[in-house]
């Protein structure tokens, strides 16, 4: 069903994935959700190897995601973040959780119970949320024309930071750069974004 | 309101999910009383959705959709009633980080005069070296430096280092070259939550090594 063709599309547009997030969200409309479902999960899927996850189990994680996506998309709210934001998050906590529920099965040296390990995983709920309460960036739609903005070497840090398996000490390494460099260009990337989405909002 | 935030690398990584599980809860716990900071954790979590886009897709099985669909009818499991959890008594008025929320915290123990502990057990990582530090109005804790990095934030109570002073809500980023001397301010007791990282060093700070010689390593 999906096929190279397919994935070849037009990335929908932010608005489009908001208005599909919504359609699930209000009228749980399975058309919108197949539409997410094409966009993101093969990207979930990516990140999720990129991030060391095994690609059997990152097919069974997106897919989880998905679910996920479904079943809290209420908590959905455009005013406040971009949809691909709202599941990036779902598909980074659910990451963490996966690495925290395999440590958990080695370091309990029993014999997993497949029924009970399909219900812990189920219960799993994302890592708290910190920032509930905090009033709203409104950073949606400029974050893009930021990232362009950024010189090259730095906007190659976020993607490092973001989507390869690295600590920063190993970004320095992988560019041959000293680990104090790694952090400036961090400070410096995150100052520009910041200084970027603030002329672009005024 | 926090003078002292975690440097955007900290933040970077929890956005990012690559924060060590006992930095992540330090941090956290510095969030959920900043809002200065969530706006840039929401920043850099928009960049990591952004990001998403540019990513070379992987194709998903052959019947992924279906199978996605069938698992949405699936019942959601209620979490289990959690057994009420017994905490350490803490000074009138403060509360608990919710990033502490699941974790196993023992009663506080002495560690010398004026100086109580208690350590953290985070849920799924037996490695993670986090503790709670309870110090007595005006204690002083000799000078050290930090092997690794140390993370603390204060959640009640203020020292005073030398650099500058550390209130409830401030987090303090220390590493091997911080050279500090903090001593408690005279007003009340101070209580930090602290996180070790960078592997075999770890114990080489000062607090670092007291710990250690208390639980015999
Ligand atoms: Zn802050």
């Amino acid at each position: 069903m999906l096929t190279p063709t397919d994935r070849r599309d037009a990335v929908p547009t932010p608005d489009a994935l908001a208005d599909l997030l919504q359609a699930v969200s209000e009228a749980r409309d399975h058309a919108a959700f197949a539409a997410l479902f094409r966009h993101f999960a093969p990207r979930i899927k990516a990140y999720l190897i990129r991030r060391g996850v095994a690609p059997g189990q990152a097919e069974d994680l997106a897919q989880e995601a998905m679910v996920n996506v479904w079943r809290k998309a209420a908590s959905f709210d455009r005013q406040r973040a971009a949809a691909s934001t709202w599941i990036f998050t779902i598909a980074r906590n659910l990451r963490i959780d996966q690495l925290r529920h395999d440590r958990d099965a080695t370091s309990a040296a029993m014999p997993a119970d497949e029924d009970a390990e399909d219900i812990a995983h189920d219960i799993v709920d994302n890592s708290p949320l910190p920032c509930d309460h905090a009033a709203s960036a409104e950073i949606g739609l400029g974050v893009r024309a930021a990232i362009d903005s950024l010189p090259p070497e730095q906007a190659r840090v976020l993607q490092l930071s973001f989507y390869e398996d690295q600590p920063h000490a190993a970004i320095a390494e992988a560019l041959a750069i000293p680990l104090g460099t790694v952090k400036s260009r961090i400070r410096l990337a995150v100052g520009q974004l910041r200084q970027r989405l603030e002329y672009l909002k005024s | 309101m926090s003078t002292h935030h975690p440097a955007d690398d900290l933040l970077l990584s929890l956005a990012a999910g690559s924060l060590d599980r006992a930095s992540a809860i330090v941090v956290s716990a510095h969030l959920e009383s900043c809002t200065h900071c969530c706006q840039q954790l929401e920043l850099l979590e928009a960049v990591g959705g952004e990001l998403l886009a540019d990513i070379e897709p992987v194709d998903m099985e052959i019947g992924a959709f279906s199978r996605t669909l069938e698992r949405l009818d699936q019942p959601v499991s209620v979490a289990v009633a959690q057994v009420p959890v017994v905490r350490p008594d803490l000074p009138a008025g403060m509360h608990w980080p919710r990033s502490l929320d699941g974790c196993d915290i023992t009663p506080w123990k002495r560690l010398g005069p004026g100086m109580r502990w208690s350590r953290i057990t985070v849920p799924g990582d037996p490695q993670a070296n986090a503790f709670l530090l309870r110090m007595a109005a005006g204690m002083e804790l000799a000078a050290h430096t930090h092997g690794g990095r140390e993370l603390t934030q204060v959640l009640y109570g203020a020292f005073d280092d030398g650099r500058d002073v550390w209130r409830a809500g401030d987090l303090d980023d220390a590493d091997g070259e911080v050279h500090h001397r903090p001593v408690v301010t005279a007003e009340s007791e101070c209580i930090c939550l602290v996180a070790l990282t960078g592997g075999r060093t770890r114990f080489d700070g000062f607090v670092a090594r007291a710990l250690g010689a208390w639980m015999g390593i």
